[in-house]
């Protein structure tokens, strides 16, 4: 009995490994089962076009978009050589760090305001949050007739006041402003209404016992409320920063990227390239460079600003 | 597993980079299905009308005028019928017509921009007019000479011309008056302009003198009026264009002449927004601006105080040379059955007809493209009661022709456009006009070697 045992004992170890490796592969086939509809989207709507762009971006094309000539990294060089598209970067920049702040700290502001239990404070939570429903083309429209040179509003505020007019589209130094300003008050909605659910679901046993402790309401706001809010700031300073990259249409509406290029960002700058330009190539190349550069951000945000996120 | 995304990636690479190739034998498939399609349509019988899809670019008050049009073609018959469709902008509906060239989904005849003739030549889905001009032993000379002379490309026609427009200078009559100017000799050259606009602001501070939108097209305007080229080689009309074809002095004219008028202060700087210049002509902020030609009637209509329209100014010590024709034409694609190319060439027939140009001219203010139209009743009633309208005609009929105001060819004017805009706008704010000028010359030269490089020729 014990000589046979050992080799069944051997067999046996043999077998568990196979039937360990075959039970591994079962369950991998599993996975990719059920990875398999969003694998095959993916690659429909987002791996092939961005292939497809990597592949253009390595060509001259003809105005329907097909590579004629094989240039290599050629595109690559112009665009960094091109002080258009130098100055398209720095304004993109310029416009990221003028419009997350500015929502995030008004809608902040709103969303803690109206978090307040008032009577008729349903009014004005609606009224925050109704540029949500808002399209930018319609918001684009109503800014631009507030930012008309000689009838706009804005310009008679200032009339009546006594200053200079502002050249609020025209004049370089105030469009890129202009258009953020805009763009805080199209997102405003949005954040504001993420915000307020997330102030809402803060457990309010955590002020009682903040109040029963004698806690300030300022001291409250700082070691209760925002680090609670972490996790949905954190969600949409993430959300804006991204729409903010690839910012479009109240450029298309309001400014078409001028004055002097003030405010040709990228996502504009590529739609120039790609369909009045008819230089695809240079413009799949641009859509690559802003894909690294919103990916390589968006790391680091996730790396840094994670370990202040405090989650429940 | 790293590896295993190296060569899904480079799977991916390879795949993509084999579509192109098939994608060039789907369209010639379709061509041929299209051939067939050709051969037995031609077969059957003429029972239900031909449908003829129209692309066309014009919005608003343009686009009532010409649905107007179509639905009096399509009851005055019932072989025929146009579908319009409206498709953006012009360079929109370029766009588009670009990504689906040559397919099935082209439509049988589009409207496309004066500068995307070159391009739809080179986008190879388009049939030549000429085809069916010899066909039909149809006369193209009874058209308005200045603007076939555009249209015609190597001694072909390839588009149909039909709505044209050219810049005018719109003024203020009113405001003329209050200055002690005589409104009904408005000025004609550019000192002339500065000259005026400083009286209009010596007499009303509220009021800047002159408006120049920050458009390309106008500046292509101001130099062909000085008979200056765009483009090289004859303005692209002998061989493809290889630099700008303009000099120095010529280019800056423009230039300089809107630095004098800011140190005068008597500019009003409205950017590239055409609409907000014509809102401030309304509120009386600016006395003069220039635009299309096509915006007449509405201009005239709708100011509270009277109009007046005069020509393009020019720098004093060049001769006026004359505008050159802007607007659209007509294209017809290949790759359609023949029977609705038939359909499509008889409507574009129809629309050069004198009654349909006439109510054209009048709806609109883009020009008659059959000068027997001049001759209409409408046409002369309407001059009668709106005499600015022949203001654009009688500009359009004293043009000399030249390659400088036969305009320019080439794929690449779009771009140009846009590289001008800016330049204009930076000598708006102050900038300096020799560099703005040299940056601009640069730009738009690397934009031609990028598009001569690209044909792959």
């Amino acid at each position: 009995m014990n000589q046979l045992a050992i080799p069944i004992k051997q067999l046996e170890a043999n077998d568990l490994e196979r039937i360990t490796k075959k039970q591994k592969r079962i369950k991998m086939f599993k996975g990719f089962t059920f990875l398999a509809p969003s694998v095959l989207l993916f690659s429909l709507f987002l791996f092939y076009p961005l292939g497809r762009t990597i592949y253009l971006s390595l060509f001259l094309t003809n105005s329907s978009g097909m590579p004629t000539v094989f240039v290599g990294l050629e595109n690559y060089q112009n665009i960094f050589s091109s002080p258009i598209f130098l100055k398209s970067l720095q304004s993109t920049f310029l416009f990221v760090l003028y419009t997350v702040p500015g929502a995030i700290l008004v809608s902040l502001f709103l969303a803690i305001v109206a978090n307040e239990k008032l009577k008729g404070i349903g009014f004005f939570r609606t009224m925050y949050a109704s540029t949500m429903g808002i399209s930018t083309a319609a918001a684009s429209v109503f800014w631009l007739f507030l930012f008309h040179p000689t009838i706009g509003w804005l310009n008679q505020l200032l009339n009546a006041f006594g200053s200079a007019p502002i050249g609020w589209l025209t004049d370089p130094e105030w469009a890129l402003i202009s258009v953020a300003i805009s763009t805080i008050w199209m997102n405003i909605g949005f954040t504001f209404l993420v915000l307020l659910g997330g102030l809402q679901s803060i457990d309010h046993y955590l002020y009682e016992s903040a109040d029963i402790d004698g806690a300030g309401y300022l001291y409250q706001l700082r070691r209760i409320t925002l680090p609670m809010l972490s996790p949905t700031l954190f969600f949409v300073i993430t959300v804006t920063f991204i729409n903010a990259f690839q910012t479009f249409g109240q450029i298309d509406m309001l400014t078409r990227g001028g004055p002097q290029n003030e405010t040709y960002l990228m996502v504009y700058s590529i739609y120039q390239e790609a369909f009045m330009n008819y230089q695809f190539g240079t413009a799949s190349a641009q859509a690559i460079i802003l894909f690294v550069l919103i990916l390589v951000l968006t790391v680091i945000q996730f790396k840094l600003g994670e370990r202040k996120v405090h989650y429940q | 597993m790293k590896k295993v995304w190296l060569i899904c990636f480079a799977l991916m690479l390879f795949l993509v980079g084999c579509q192109t190739n098939e994608t060039n034998q789907e369209v010639e498939a379709q061509d041929d299905a299209s051939n067939k399609a050709e051969e037995s349509s031609d077969e059957g019988g003429d029972e239900a009308p031909v449908e003829v899809v129209f692309w066309h670019a014009m919005g608003g008050a343009l686009q009532d005028a010409l649905d107007q049009i179509v639905d009096q073609y399509n009851q005055s018959q019932d072989e025929v019928f146009v579908k319009a469709e409206y498709q953006g902008t012009y360079d929109e509906a370029l766009t588009k017509f670009n990504s689906i060239a040559g397919t099935d989904s082209a439509p049988t005849m589009m409207q496309v921009f004066e500068i995307g003739t070159k391009s739809m030549i080179n986008s190879g889905g388009i049939e030549p007019i000429q085809t069916f001009v010899d066909q039909d032993g149809y006369d193209m000379n009874h058209l308005e000479e200045n603007i076939i002379n555009y249209y015609r490309v190597d001694d072909q026609f390839y588009s149909m011309p039909f709505n044209s427009s050219t810049p005018v200078m719109y003024f203020n009559k009113d405001a003329f008056e209050a200055a002690g100017l005589d409104p009904d000799s408005p000025p004609t050259t550019y000192q002339e302009v500065e000259e005026v606009s400083r009286q209009i602001v010596a007499n009303n501070p509220d009021m800047k003198g002159f408006a120049l939108q920050a458009y390309g097209w106008l500046y292509e305007q101001l130099l062909a009026n000085q008979g200056a080229l765009l483009m090289n080689n004859d303005n692209g009309r002998s061989e493809t264009p290889t630099e700008v074809g303009f000099t120095e002095e010529e280019g800056k004219s423009v230039f300089a002449w809107v630095e004098q008028m800011m140190a005068d202060e008597t500019f009003a700087n409205y950017g590239t927004n055409g609409d907000n210049m014509i809102s401030g002509f309304f509120a009386e902020d600016v006395a003069m601006f220039i635009a299309s030609s096509a915006n007449v009637r509405q201009v005239v209509d709708e100011a509270s105080f009277e109009v007046g329209v005069a020509f393009l100014p020019y720098p004093e010590e060049k001769e006026r040379h004359g505008v050159v024709i802007g607007g659209a034409s007509l294209w017809m694609m290949n790759g359609q059955p023949e029977e609705e190319q038939q359909a499509a060439w008889d409507f574009m027939k129809y629309l050069q007809t004198p009654e349909v140009q006439a109510e054209w001219h009048v709806g609109t203010g883009y020009f008659a493209i059959n000068p027997a139209a001049y001759q209409e009743q409408v046409v002369l009633d309407a001059y009668e009661a709106m005499p600015q309208l022949k203001v654009t005609v009688d500009q359009l009929q004293s043009t000399t022709s030249s390659f400088a105001t036969e305009g320019a060819l080439m794929d690449m004017i779009p771009e140009a456009r846009r590289i001008t805009e800016t330049a204009l706008e930076t000598v708006y704010n102050d900038g300096d006009i020799d560099q703005a000028y040299q940056t601009m010359v640069e730009q738009i030269n690397g934009a031609i070697d990028q598009a001569n490089r690209a044909r792959g020729e």
